[in-house]
C-alpha cells in the first residue's frame, strides 16, 4: 500500500533542508529519541485515563466511561512506540555517532527559532491585548520583513538602510490595512 | 432518475446569477493563488476562506470553497512545473515530467497539458459525484455504530499507510490526531476530558484552527528558515489548454480519471494517491515507458487527471457517510457544517437537493479553472516572484485572521501556534500531518461510535467482527496493520506473484 515513489521535495531527502543535528529525519538515533518521547506520552495518556472519573454515582454503563478510548490511543502509541524504539535499536541507533550540525544546519535553525519568536511575538503578545489589529500586525510583518532581510545571503539586503525600512514599514502597514478592510469591513468578520 | 436530472437542473440554475457567478471566480482565484505559492496547501485555502465566508449565504460560501479547493489543485501544477516543487502535496507526481518539460523550453506546452487534462478530468468526476452520491448514502443509511467505529479506524489507518514513506509515523500521527480530538467534553456525559480544569479547552481543539496550524504556520516555518530561495523557470511557449495531446492521450485521461475518482471514495488516502496511482498505471502500459520522468506528456497527463478527478471522488464520501476522504475536504466538511448542513447518512434525507448543488459548484468550479487557464496564468505567476520574507509574514497574518475568525477566540489562536510549532517539528523529524487532521476529525466519530457499539453488544466484541459490513472494513484495517510485520508482507508478495505468474499463464494459454 505504499506510494509508488517518493515525493520529491520531501523533507527527509534533502539533508540541505535544515536538519539541525543527528536528529536527523531519518537517522535511526532520532527515531529512538522520538520512540521514547512516544512511549512517554503513550503512558501519561493511560494513566490520566484510568484516573479519570468513571461516573459511578451517575449508574453509566461501565462500557461507556470517558476514560475507555483515550486509555486504547494511549496504549496504542505505547506499543507503536515500542515498535519505532525495537526498528531504531536494530538499526544501529545506538551505534550510530553524534555528528556536529554543519553551518548550514545551524543557519536554518537560527533561522526557525527567529521565525518563532517573531509569530509568537505578535500572535501572543501583540494580538489581543488593546493594540489595534492593523498596528500589531503592521509591526509584525516590518520587523519579519526587517529580520529576514537582515540574514539573507545577498550584502545588499543585509544592510539596514532608511529606504530598506521605508519599504518595510510600507508593505508592513499596507497589507495590514488591506487584511483588516478586506475581513472586517467588506466580509464583516471579527478580528482580535 | 427522473426528479434526479430535475434537481440537477435546478441546482445548475440557481448558480446563475452574476455575483455567485462572480464569488465562484473569487474563490478558484484564491485557491490558484494559494495553490501556486509552495507549501501553502487546499486545506489552507479553505480554511482561511471558511472564516472570510461565514456571513454569505450557505450555498454562495460553500460554492467558494469548492471552487477554491479545485483551483488550488490546479494552481499547484504550476510550481511542479516551474519550480520542481508541487504548489500542493497532489501536484508532486506532475514534477518529473512537468519540469523536464520546462527545461526542454516547453513550460507553457505542460501547463497547458495540465490545464486540459485538469477541466476533464473534474467535468468527468463530476459525473461519478452526481451518481455515485445517491448510490453510497442508501449504503449508509445500513451503517451503525459498528460499522462507523471501523470506518474511521479505516481512514485513519489506510491515511497513515499511504501518506509519506513511513507507515509506523503515518499512523502515530494518526493516534495524535485521534487523541486531541479527545480534548473537551465528550459527547455522551459532558464529561471534560484532559482539560486540567483549563475553561478554554472545554470546547476541544477546534479543527479550522488546527489546521491553520499543521499547514499554514508549519509552511510559514519551512519556508522561513530555508536559507535558500528558489527562482522559477521563464515561460517562453504558449499556456493555452492543448485538447490535440487530450485527444491523443485521451485514453490516459479517461483511466486516470476513474483511477482518481475511486482513490477519492477511500477515505483517507488524499488527493496525491490519485496522481501517483495514475502515473504508476499510464506507466506500466505505456508505449513510452523510457520518457516517464523526462518530459513524458503521458506521465504529465496521467498525474494531473488523476488528483483533480479525485477532487469530485473525495466529495462522495463526505456528502454520503460523513467522513472526509483528505485533509481539504475534512475542512471543507467542517465549512459544511459551519453554515448547517450536515453531511452523511441522513444527508439525502434531510438536504436531498444539496448533493447536486454540490455537483453544480464542481461543475462550476471546473469551467472556472478552465477561464483562468485560457486567460491568466501569466499574471498569476507574478506572485511567485514575491520574495518569501514578505510573503510569509502575510500568510502568517491571514493564519491568525483565520484561526480566531471562526468563533472569536484568542484561545484558538494560541491553539493554532502550539499546533503549527509542533507540526514543524514533527515534519522535520519525517512524520506528515494529513494523518493527524483524519485523526482529529475522525476522533469524536470513533469514540462516539465505539462505546455505543459496546452498550448495544452489552460488552461483547463480537458485532463488530460478525456483520457483514463491519467485517470486511475491519479485515482490510486489520490486513493493513499486518502489512507492516515483515514475514507477512512477504508471504503476500509471494501470493501475489503466484497469482500475478498464474494469470500470465493461463492468458499465454487462451492466446495461443
Amino acid at each position: 500500500m505504499k506510494r509508488a515513489k517518493p515525493t520529491p521535495v520531501d523533507e527527509t531527502e534533502e539533508p540541505q533542508n535544515g536538519i539541525a543535528d543527528s536528529d536527523s529525519a531519518a537517522s535511526p538515533r532520532a527515531d529512538l529519541h522520538d520512540a521514547i518521547g512516544w512511549i512517554i506520552l503513550g503512558v501519561a495518556v493511560v494513566v490520566a485515563s484510568l484516573q479519570m472519573d468513571r461516573l459511578q454515582d451517575r449508574h453509566i454503563n461501565p462500557y461507556t466511561i470517558p476514560g475507555l478510548v483515550p486509555g486504547l490511543l494511549g496504549a496504542g502509541m505505547v506499543i507503536m512506540g515500542v515498535i519505532l524504539g525495537t526498528r531504531s535499536w536494530m538499526r544501529g541507533a545506538h551505534r550510530q555517532a553524534i555528528v556536529r550540525a554543519t553551518p548550514d544546519q545551524r543557519e536554518w535553525s537560527k533561522r526557525a527559532l527567529l521565525a518563532v519568536i517573531l509569530c509568537c511575538g505578535y500572535s501572543v503578545v501583540l494580538i489581543g491585548h488593546g493594540l489595534p489589529f492593523w498596528v500589531a500586525s503592521s509591526i509584525y510583518v516590518t520587523c519579519s520583513i526587517l529580520v529576514f532581510d537582515h540574514m539573507s545571503a545577498d550584502p545588499a539586503k543585509r544592510r539596514f538602510s532608511v529606504l530598506a525600512v521605508a519599504k518595510a514599514l510600507l508593505i508592513g502597514v499596507l497589507s495590514s490595512v488591506v487584511v483588516w478592510l478586506v475581513f472586517e469591513r467588506i466580509f464583516l468578520v471579527r478580528l482580535p | 432518475m427522473l426528479q434526479g436530472l430535475q434537481d440537477l437542473g435546478a441546482a445548475y440554475l440557481s448558480f446563475m446569477n452574476p455575483m455567485t457567478l462572480l464569488y465562484g471566480l473569487g474563490g478558484a482565484f484564491m485557491g490558484m493563488v494559494m495553490g501556486i505559492l509552495p507549501g501553502l496547501s487546499a486545506t489552507l485555502a479553505i480554511a482561511l476562506l471558511t472564516t472570510m465566508t461565514m456571513s454569505l449565504d450557505g450555498n454562495v460560501a460553500i460554492l467558494v470553497l469548492i471552487c477554491s479547493y479545485v483551483g488550488a489543485l490546479y494552481g499547484g501544477s504550476r510550481t511542479a512545473i516551474l519550480l520542481n516543487i508541487p504548489g500542493t502535496a497532489a501536484n508532486a507526481a506532475s514534477c518529473a515530467d512537468g519540469y523536464a518539460l520546462a527545461q526542454q523550453g516547453q513550460a507553457g506546452r505542460a501547463i497547458g497539458i495540465a490545464t486540459s487534462g485538469a477541466v476533464t478530468s473534474t467535468l468527468l468526476g463530476v459525473l461519478f459525484l452526481a451518481t455515485l452520491t445517491p448510490l453510497l448514502a442508501n449504503v449508509a443509511l445500513k451503517f451503525g455504530a459498528f460499522e462507523f467505529f471501523w470506518l474511521a479506524l479505516f481512514g485513519v489507518t489506510l491515511s497513515g499507510s499511504i501518506v509519506g514513506g513511513d507507515p509506523l509515523k503515518g499512523w502515530l500521527m494518526g493516534l495524535v490526531g485521534l487523541l486531541l480530538a479527545q480534548v473537551g467534553e465528550e459527547s455522551l456525559y459532558a464529561y471534560q476530558r484532559f482539560t486540567f480544569g483549563w475553561e478554554s479547552l472545554a470546547g476541544g481543539i477546534a479543527l479550522i484552527p488546527a489546521l491553520v496550524g499543521a499547514f499554514g504556520l508549519a509552511e510559514v516555518l519551512m519556508a522561513l528558515s530555508d536559507p535558500i530561495e528558489r527562482k522559477i523557470h521563464d515561460l517562453t511557449d504558449s499556456v493555452l489548454p492543448r485538447w490535440r495531446d487530450l485527444i491523443q492521450y485521451r485514453w490516459t485521461v479517461l483511466r486516470s480519471g476513474l483511477i482518481g475518482v475511486f482513490t477519492g471514495l477511500l477515505p483517507g488516502v488524499g488527493e496525491d494517491a490519485g496522481a501517483w496511482v495514475s502515473y504508476a498505471a499510464a506507466k506500466a502500459v505505456s508505449k513510452e515507458k523510457e520518457k516517464f520522468g523526462k518530459g513524458s506528456i503521458d506521465g504529465l497527463m496521467a498525474a494531473e487527471t488523476g488528483d483533480m478527478s479525485s477532487v469530485p471522488g473525495h466529495l462522495v464520501p463526505v456528502l454520503a457517510l460523513g467522513v472526509p476522504g483528505s485533509a481539504p475536504s475534512a475542512v471543507l466538511m467542517a465549512a459544511m457544517i459551519i453554515h448547517g448542513v450536515q453531511p452523511g447518512p441522513m444527508l439525502m434525507v434531510e438536504h436531498p437537493h444539496f448533493v447536486y448543488q454540490v455537483v453544480a459548484m464542481t461543475t462550476l468550479a471546473s469551467l472556472a479553472i478552465l477561464l483562468f487557464g485560457l486567460f491568466g496564468v501569466r499574471p498569476m505567476l507574478q506572485v511567485l516572484k514575491v520574495p518569501r520574507n514578505i510573503l510569509m509574514p502575510i500568510v502568517f497574518l491571514l493564519c491568525t485572521v483565520g484561526a480566531f475568525a471562526v468563533a472569536s477566540r484568542l484561545f484558538d489562536i494560541y491553539a493554532m501556534v502550539a499546533v503549527g510549532i509542533g507540526a514543524y517539528f514533527l515534519r522535520r523529524r519525517g512524520y506528515e500531518m494529513a494523518p493527524l487532521v483524519l485523526g482529529l476529525v475522525l476522533g469524536p466519530l470513533l469514540d462516539k461510535s465505539l462505546r455505543r457499539g459496546l452498550v448495544l453488544s452489552d460488552g461483547s466484541l463480537e458485532p463488530f467482527f460478525t456483520r457483514p459490513i463491519s467485517m470486511v472494513l475491519a479485515a482490510i484495517t486489520i490486513f493493513m496493520f499486518l502489512l507492516y510485520v515483515p514475514v507477512f508482507r512477504s508471504a503476500v508478495g509471494r501470493a501475489w506473484k503466484a497469482v500475478a505468474h498464474g494469470a500470465r499463464g493461463a492468458l499465454g494459454k487462451s492466446d495461443a
